[in-house]
């Protein structure tokens, strides 16, 4: 892994409350245009991991960077900006808003016009604001969400909204797509496609995407990477079959068992 | 804003352009221009009255300021319980302003120059605006009641410091000169009643356009992406609190229009215009015409106002019932009101707007049921 050069790269991560670590010395390094995923337990502090990347805790001690920047200390919306997007594991839409307004959110920052020039509407406004729909009706035709364009998001079932999310995600045109359980509570049907757009995604838009999934299956199926957590310390790191064989993880997971 | 809006068949909308249309049917345009020149021709009608004509022109201009609270409040979810301390800033600004600083300047006589009041609107707007905005600052970190409370703290510290500067004659009645509109001097109850009929449904048509076209572009979406969600918010690159605090920004800016063309409607400022009741009266308007709906904050205070008169003559009427040690008419007002609001935070949340909206589809699906 040292050897390539990294993406984002996370050096000894301490995130603690009060006196509990939820993080304690993570070090991980995520290559450009791979799929890299996470697992462990329940508690393990997958999604906290990621919360520190994106932002919206603070690591209590050590760097995370970002292409040379560091992340340490930015708020989530400057993040964004930077190019890191992140799907929520409880769906976090704007659940009053259609399926094609909560994509046209996403280009919020990609929509330069300034707010007098909003005031007026047409001319520069409305020139922007075409572009970035042509854009987003680009998303919504590569996440398959055509016919619930203008679906108000509140009223869509579960499997629709999780994949709303992912593709807002993607509408923030990120180099670094952090997935928190884009399958989770999904059938068979469901988390094949969820599958399909992850490989679209690593393939056709050179993205590299973090995943965090329960699903073993799934995990060492795609992954080109995977980091093992548990109790807020990695347990192991390699390709999935060789993580798969570990008997840390093996432990960690089902004491004793094998994986696959 | 493409909430899932049903358009009649026979429209089609063959580019991104034709969209983002607001007014997109040609039967929404006619009943528009139909609209507009009913409303043109009110003040020619023949029942036009004194009393009806302050009904009205109050309605407009309270219209402009519950606009900035819907957009406050219904929008971006920020409670704000001082609107009327902002539409008393933009008064005081217009009458100070005019006081010390314009007739100084430009040697105003006893009247004001059209092209003055021009001007005029937008820099007590931007004053108000620019206290929004400061008012606005603790919503970087308060939420919900707790920033409705500290909106409420303006509005008493409106009062208070009102009601204790001498620079404002200590909250009693200041005077502003009467307009001059190119010759006709709008003094007296005949020319004052049509002029500001006018005068505020045109300042009030360019704001209603000014808040549709935010409302449709980025910065009107962010306030709803703070509203719905403001952590998914943070996550899509949205500042949420640049976001809140532009938003009572925006909010200001309408209030104090609406609070400079109150001042020069009365021709005199009185702290009494923006009191604590005043603001819930907005914040009752802007419920009931329906939060966070365009049509709602245009339907709101004209339903409002225009119960008032009714309410009057109903309290008269109980009155004549009640023996004459209990003051009924006194209480009557405030407790219909409050029966309103009540009853329409219960059975009809989202307000007259949602009526509008049920009232609308009937009228396309006719006559079919769905």
């Amino acid at each position: 892994m040292s050897e390539k050069k990294s993406q984002l790269v996370i050096d000894n991560v301490i995130l603690s409350f009060g006196g509990l670590n939820a993080l304690t010395n993570v070090s991980i390094g995520i290559e450009s245009g791979a799929i890299t995923s996470i697992i462990g337990p329940n508690g393990a502090g997958k999604t906290s991991l990621l919360n520190c990347i994106s932002g919206f805790y603070k690591a209590t001690s050590g760097s995370i960077k970002f292409e040379g920047i560091e992340l340490v200390g930015k708020s989530p919306y400057q993040i964004s900006k930077l190019g890191i997007a992140r799907a929520f594991q409880n769906i976090e839409l704007f659940s009053g808003l259609s399926v094609l307004d909560n994509l046209m959110l996403a280009r919020h920052t990609h929509l330069k016009y300034s707010f007098f020039e909003s005031l007026f509407f047409y001319g520069k406004c409305q020139n922007q604001e075409i572009i970035n729909r042509e854009y987003v009706e680009g998303i919504i035709d590569f996440m398959e969400l055509e016919e619930y364009r203008k679906a108000v998001v509140g009223e869509l079932s579960y499997g629709i909204r999780k994949r709303v999310e992912m593709a807002r995600a993607l509408t923030l045109d990120p180099k670094l797509l952090l997935l928190d359980e884009p399958m989770a509570g999904m059938n068979l049907g469901e988390k094949e496609d969820i599958v399909r757009f992850i490989l679209d995604i690593k393939a056709e838009r050179d993205i590299a995407v973090v995943l965090i999934e329960h699903d073993l299956g799934v995990v060492m199926d795609i992954s080109d990477y995977v980091y093992v957590l548990d109790f807020g310390m990695k347990i192991a790191s390699g390709i999935p079959d060789v993580v798969a064989k570990d008997p840390a993880v093996i432990t960690a997971y089902v004491g004793g068992e094998s994986l696959i | 804003m493409a909430i899932n809006r049903w358009i009649q068949s026979g429209n089609y909308r063959r580019s991104y352009k034709e969209d983002q249309t607001i007014f997109a049917t040609f039967s929404e345009q006619a009943s528009l221009i139909v609209f507009l020149i009913f409303l043109a021709l009110v003040p020619h009608m023949p029942f036009m009255n004194r009393q009806l004509f302050r009904v009205v022109d109050l309605a407009f201009i309270y219209t402009i300021a519950v606009m900035g609270l819907n957009i406050v409040t219904g929008y971006a979810g920020q409670i704000n319980i001082g609107q009327a301390a902002f539409m008393g800033v933009g008064a005081y600004a217009a009458v100070t302003i005019t006081r010390d600083i314009a007739t100084p300047l430009f040697q105003f006589g006893k009247t004001l120059p059209f092209w003055y009041i021009i001007i005029l609107l937008p820099l007590s707007g931007l004053v108000a605006a620019l206290v929004g905005a400061f008012v606005g600052l603790p919503s970087y970190r308060l939420k919900h009641l707790y920033l409705a409370i500290a909106t409420l703290a303006f509005q008493i510290i409106f009062t208070w410091g009102v009601g204790h500067s001498p620079f404002l004659n200590q909250g009693g009645s200041i005077r502003i000169a009467r307009l001059d509109f190119f010759g006709t001097v709008i003094k007296g109850s005949k020319t004052i009643g049509p002029f500001f009929y006018y005068f505020a449904l045109i300042v009030l048509i360019i704001m209603a356009i000014a808040m549709r076209n935010i409302l449709r572009s980025k910065y009107g979406r962010a306030l709803i992406a703070v509203r719905d969600n403001d952590r998914a918010a943070d996550a899509m690159g949205i500042n949420p609190g640049l976001t809140k605090v532009y938003a009572f920004a925006i909010s200001g800016f309408f209030a104090g229009v609406a609070g400079a063309i109150f001042a020069l409607y009365n021709g005199s400022v009185i702290v009494e215009s923006f009191s604590l009741s005043t603001s819930i009266d907005f914040l009752a308007m802007a419920i009931v015409g329906g939060l966070g709906t365009m049509v709602g904050s245009l339907i709101g205070p004209s339903f409002m106002l225009f119960l008032d008169p009714f309410v009057e003559k109903f309290s008269g009427f109980a009155q004549t019932i009640f023996p004459s040690t209990i003051d009924v008419a006194t209480a009557m007002r405030p407790t219909i009101f409050g029966l309103i609001i009540v009853l329409f935070l219960i059975y009809e949340p989202r307000g007259l707007a949602n009526w509008w909206r049920l009232l609308r589809q009937y009228f396309w699906r006719w006559p079919f049921k769905y």
